[in-house]
């Protein structure tokens, strides 16, 4: 993958948000979901809207505009979709959080992955 | 019935938010209304980002290049037909730079306000949009600041000619301007495309010009 392709940490945030959304992703859902996903920290909506655009750009993303509905003042729905590419670079993320995270198991011995797994556990409900 | 932001709000807001992303932009802004306070703060956040994305999206750092070396090089070409009145001055090349750097602003604001949905807008608007603002920069140069504004008719040259050359690379290099459905993006990609043109081509052009310009000074000066 070149360089160029590679996911940031907000874009990771943001891909994998439209990618548990599935058909409902679209830019209110989206932040609530990324601000969930980067807990604690705050994420705002202009970020988001910038990621998307990014993404878009990238080709990880496709968008589409939806019939306009009479709660958003009668306006369309920009609905978003992860593209095989997008999922392509989600799964090297993936596996590269998997790697950084069995490296460091390996390191501080398997106490430290069971405290961090309750933590974790504790963390996420 | 569910509260909403005011009408007035919403039709600055929706000024505001670039035309590519209005739409969305501002039914998500709606969506999330609680409060006035924080309508006008999301969108006090949301729309600084927003300009400056749509303009990364349509601005190529390549074309933006050429055109500030066109505008730049046209306001200096007009002095020199005029006289060459400014480029004795101790800041000459500064005084000339002004107007060039202000045409290049409205060119790059008037290219991140337009729509390419249906269609890719004229090739001529954004220039246009550019030397208009250069000269009323100028205007207001003259009242303010008469010593740093360069002479009407230096500016009436330049900004016809930055037009005129602005127009026609447009013609040639069409800047890209992300149309809404993905479907026309990837048409305009693989137009650009088949059309093979690159920044070499574009780097190439922008000499060419440089010579022919430097001729007409040339010529101009004799």
């Amino acid at each position: 993958m070149a360089a160029s392709d590679a996911l940031g940490q907000f874009e990771q945030v943001v891909l994998t948000a439209i990618l548990a959304l599935r058909e409902d992703a679209y830019g209110v859902t989206i932040h609530a979901k990324a601000q969930e996903l980067a807990h604690p920290k705050a994420v705002s909506l202009g970020a988001v809207y910038v990621t998307l655009d990014r993404l878009e750009d990238k080709g990880f993303v496709s968008s589409w505009l939806t019939d306009p509905t009479p709660e958003r003042g009668g306006r369309a729905k920009r609905c978003y979709r992860v593209e095989a590419l997008g999922e392509r670079a989600l799964e090297e993320s993936a596996a590269t959080a998997k790697r950084i995270f069995d490296t460091i198991a390996q390191v501080w011995g398997k106490q430290w992955a069971r405290q961090w797994g309750k933590r974790w556990r504790k963390e996420t409900g | 019935m569910r509260a909403g932001p005011s009408r007035v709000a919403e039709i600055i807001v929706a000024l505001l938010v670039p035309p590519a992303c209005r739409e969305e932009v501002t039914g998500d802004l709606h969506e999330r209304y609680r409060s006035p306070l924080r309508y006008a703060a999301e969108a006090l956040q949301t729309v600084p980002l927003l300009i400056l994305s749509r303009m990364r999206s349509v601005t190529d750092p390549q074309l933006l290049l050429l055109q500030a070396f066109v505008f730049y090089i046209c306001f200096l070409g007009a002095d020199k037909l005029n006289g060459g009145a400014v480029l004795r001055d101790a800041w000459g090349l500064v005084r000339c730079a002004i107007p060039a750097v202000m045409a290049l602003l409205g060119l790059v604001l008037a290219d991140t306000y337009s729509n390419p949905a249906p269609r890719p807008p004229h090739p001529a608007r954004s220039p246009l949009a550019g030397v208009l603002i250069a000269a009323a920069s100028q205007g207001l140069l003259a009242i303010g600041r008469p010593e740093v504004a360069i002479p009407r008719l230096t500016l009436l040259y330049g900004c016809g000619m930055s037009l005129l050359l602005s127009s026609s690379i447009r013609l040639w290099f069409p800047p890209f301007l992300r149309p809404v459905s993905p479907g026309q993006w990837m048409q305009q990609a693989a137009e650009a495309r088949d059309k093979g043109l690159s920044g070499t081509a574009a780097a190439l052009a922008a000499v060419g010009i440089g010579i022919l310009l430097l001729l007409v000074m040339a010529i101009a000066a004799k």
